[in-house]
């Protein structure tokens, strides 16, 4: 028995893994990955430059701008600065990475070339450019200031871009509160030192044991790792079963469409025929997760020697990951979780002569997969919602809700009888797959006739019923 | 554990309200290649597929190597399903590797016979081919090597002729014999009838899911009765020469000079009877032709009143639902 299982394993699983689809597929997360960074830092890089321009009499709204921006271009330099020494990477002017390097500017002030809108009009709509330090532009904004209500009007062809019109309202509230204080004759920095002198609230965690002192009780990443393995496991289960969707029904029509089934069926048993194909699925994933992990864990390992937070961290993890109870009630979600939803795929498929006639049958396995996504989002916000631990009782949930509520600790008895009734669903619609999937490869059996099939079950029991 | 491989007794299977076979009973004995006959829709596959094990009938029992089929003695068959069917993107040497190693062969043993069969059949250049690539020829012949490839005592073979151009046809016949002679038993399904006259030593008859016939070739033949041809000069009624003697002859087309008489061979009579009746009657005999058995004429009849036992059915039960 065991052979044979391995004999169709092997067959189908090299089938996947030698197609190419397979490899683009696996390089897919690097790729894009890199293609992801790289088009951050493109775009962040290729931000273009825009000239605006402040029509005012006394030079507030101007200054304003100016102090704000001067402010975020020495806050990101002190960041940069922060991290590559956090990674002890040398710095200053014979270093790697140099942070007295001006910063680029998104927006520069360019004298105004006209003092009404109507004038300002062509320069805005680019008929006309302006000279700034970045040669010649169609003017991006304008700011004009009313001399009698001192209202500020914004005039862009760009509404989408709000950044500037942001700015200047950030820029005009902080001087004029620094204006109001000077005129009450207190510093300009007052209401920032109140704010620092204000006490904080410091969280703390109670912890089972008596390790009552405040030392321990401060909350660190380590105590919010568990909370974010949980949600990560269960998003990676969830991503496995959806992504293997495809292989588990095209491996099945692919027997029914070649009319392999009844040559197999003279060498294997219909359950063994099930379980290997079930394996070379999980496999081919397993293989997948397997180098994205490795490609991730080597991201990981690379970020925590350089940067000692993110190392914290992922100690942190590798511990929530070990946990006993995580590894134990993760694996057997995993498993249960993947044999039932995959069983039922494959007696899909074996119902099914093509793609197109597979994906009517799978639009309400589709809803019932959305439906732990939700739920997944939902325990995101709230880990501790009834919604989450009402829904891990009902068992086509509970492989993807079960380990969310891991982190909170729920009573063993309830670990243990959710598992046992994933379990025992997990058995009844194996039985019931296996049975489907009997009907399509044996005797031919359609979506339609099994549809026609279930009518008459119910229907005869309605019949019988009345 | 019994001599016949195969012994199917009182088979029935329905679909719905339609009866596929019915109340079928046959045996296969060691060593034989029995023809299982039958027009298209005759319940044949049905039948093979039952024999395996694929599908329980519904009613009856199948017995294979003296045992219901199971894995183990399923082991001991090669199939050749009618519906050809195999992994498209697989190489054919792999193909036959995997078949071989499902029914038990070890892997370099497998690879081996793969390589030998392939070589023998004309293959060698393409055992790295995958099957989409081949002609459905060569994928038909790749088919059937995996059937062949564990050496099966039984073969199991459904309508292995279809779609085989003539020569391959011959080869296939030519691949039947041997496998005989290496001392498997073999069971195939055809409605072409000259590959059974060719090649069985007994065939069974099917039509309508219902077995009509079941025995040697030779006995095939004389469910319809043999006849003589003879011509006889212009106006002379051999007919009526004949009757006198227990002879019923009926005019036919006539071919060459002469008036041409066909005369039935009486049972447990030859030719020459008739021809000896002939010259006694005085018959002025231009040629004398004994006509010789087509199984397709058995064939055909057979079918025929298959079909008409069936309307007949059909009537007793509309009137029986009036």
């Amino acid at each position: 028995m065991l052979r044979n299982i391995y004999l169709i394993f092997r067959r189908d699983y090299l089938s996947y893994v030698r197609a190419w689809g397979f490899w683009l597929g696996l390089a897919s997360l690097p790729i894009f990955m890199m293609i992801g960074a790289g088009m951050a830092a493109a775009v962040a890089n290729s931000s273009p430059q825009r000239y605006y321009a402040v029509v005012e009499t006394d030079g507030r709204v101007s200054e304003a701008l100016r102090v704000k921006f001067a402010g975020e271009a020495e806050e990101m330099r002190e960041l940069t600065r922060e991290l590559t020494e956090r990674a002890g990477v040398e710095t200053g002017a014979t270093g790697a990475i140099r942070h007295d390097l001006p910063q680029k500017d998104r927006f520069i002030e360019v004298p105004a070339p006209a003092t009404t809108i109507e004038a300002l009009r062509p320069y805005l709509l680019g008929e006309k450019m302006v000279s700034g330090p970045v040669g010649e532009k169609p003017l991006f904004a304008a700011f004009i200031v009313n001399p009698g209500t001192r209202d500020v009007e914004y005039w862009s062809t760009d509404v989408s871009v709000g950044d500037l019109r942001f700015s200047a309202e950030s820029a005009l509230k902080k001087s004029a509160r620094q204006a109001a204080l000077t005129q009450a004759g207190l510093p300009a920095d007052f209401l920032d030192k109140t704010d620092d002198a204000a006490p904080a609230v410091l969280e703390r965690l109670v912890r089972d044991g008596g390790a009552a002192e405040a030392q321990s009780a401060e909350v660190s990443l380590a105590d919010r790792m568990p909370r974010y393995v949980s949600l990560g496991l269960s998003y990676l289960l969830w991503l496995m079963i959806f992504s293997v969707i495809q292989y588990l029904l095209m491996g099945t029509i692919e027997e029914r469409g070649n009319k392999i089934f009844d040559a197999l069926l003279t060498s294997v048993r219909v359950p063994e025929l099930l379980t290997g194909k079930l394996l070379a699925v999980f496999g081919v994933t397993s293989t997948m997760m397997l180098v994205w992990g490795a490609f991730s864990l080597g991201g990981l390992f690379f970020a925590a020697s350089a940067i000692p937070e993110f190392g914290d961290g992922f100690g942190a993890m590798t511990a929530t990951l070990l946990d006993p109870k995580m590894i134990f009630t993760a694996l057997i979600c995993f498993v249960l979780g993947y044999v039932l939803y995959g069983s039922v795929f494959l007696a899909l498929g074996a119902l099914c002569d093509t793609i197109q006639e597979a994906q009517t049958v799978l639009s309400p396995m589709m809803i019932l997969l959305m439906l732990p996504m939700f739920a997944i989002i939902i325990a995101f916000n709230d880990p501790g919602s009834p919604v989450i631990e009402a829904a891990s009782w009902i068992p086509l949930f509970t492989p993807f809700l079960l380990i969310l509520r891991i982190p909170n600790d729920p009573p063993m008895w309830e670990i243990l009888l959710q598992i046992g009734l994933m379990a025992l669903t997990t058995f009844v619609i194996v039985w019931f797959a296996t049975k489907v999937y009997r009907a399509g490869a044996v005797n031919g059996a359609t979506a339609g006739s099994a549809m026609a099939g279930l009518k008459r079950m119910f229907g005869g029991k309605a019949k019988a019923a009345s | 554990m019994t001599d016949a491989p195969l012994r199917l007794d009182g088979v029935t299977k329905r679909y719905g309200q339609f009866t596929a076979v019915r109340d079928l009973s046959f045996s296969v004995g060691k060593g034989e290649i029995v023809g299982f006959l039958g027009p298209n829709g005759a319940g044949k596959s049905t039948s093979l597929r039952m024999a395996l094990g694929v599908i329980p009938p519904d009613e009856g029992s199948v017995s294979l190597f003296g045992a219901a089929p199971e894995i183990k003695s399923l082991r001991r068959v090669g199939f050749l399903p009618e519906e050809r069917g195999l992994y498209k993107k697989m190489t054919a040497e792999d193909t036959i590797v995997h078949f071989a190693r499902l029914k038990g062969l070890e892997k370099s043993l497998a690879r081996k016979r793969a390589a030998d069969l392939l070589e023998a059949t004309g293959l060698g250049p393409f055992r790295k081919t995958r099957i989409a690539k081949l002609s459905k020829g060569m994928a038909q012949k790749v088919q059937i090597l995996s059937t062949l490839a564990h050496a099966p005592d039984f073969l199991i073979l459904d309508e292995p002729f279809s779609g085989l151009d003539p020569m391959n046809q011959q080869a296939l016949e030519d691949l039947i014999r041997a496998e005989h002679d290496r001392g498997a038993t073999i069971l195939f399904s055809t409605h072409v009838m000259e590959h059974a006259e060719r090649l069985c030593d007994r065939i069974v008859m099917v039509a309508r899911g219902r077995k009509m016939f079941d025995g040697t070739i030779d006995e095939g033949l004389n469910l319809l009765g043999r006849a003589a041809r003879i011509a006889v000069e212009p106006g002379f009624d051999l007919g009526a020469a004949l009757a006198p003697k227990g002879f019923v002859a009926e005019r036919a087309a006539s071919k060459g000079a002469g008036e041409t008489w066909r005369v039935a061979i009486n049972k447990g009579g030859s030719a020459q009877d008739v021809l000896r009746a002939a010259i006694e009657a005085g018959a002025p005999i231009v040629s004398f032709t004994p006509e010789e058995g087509r199984l397709r004429d058995v064939f055909v009849t057979l079918a025929g009143e298959a079909e008409g036992a069936k309307l007949d059915e059909e009537k007793i039960s509309a009137k029986d639902a009036a």
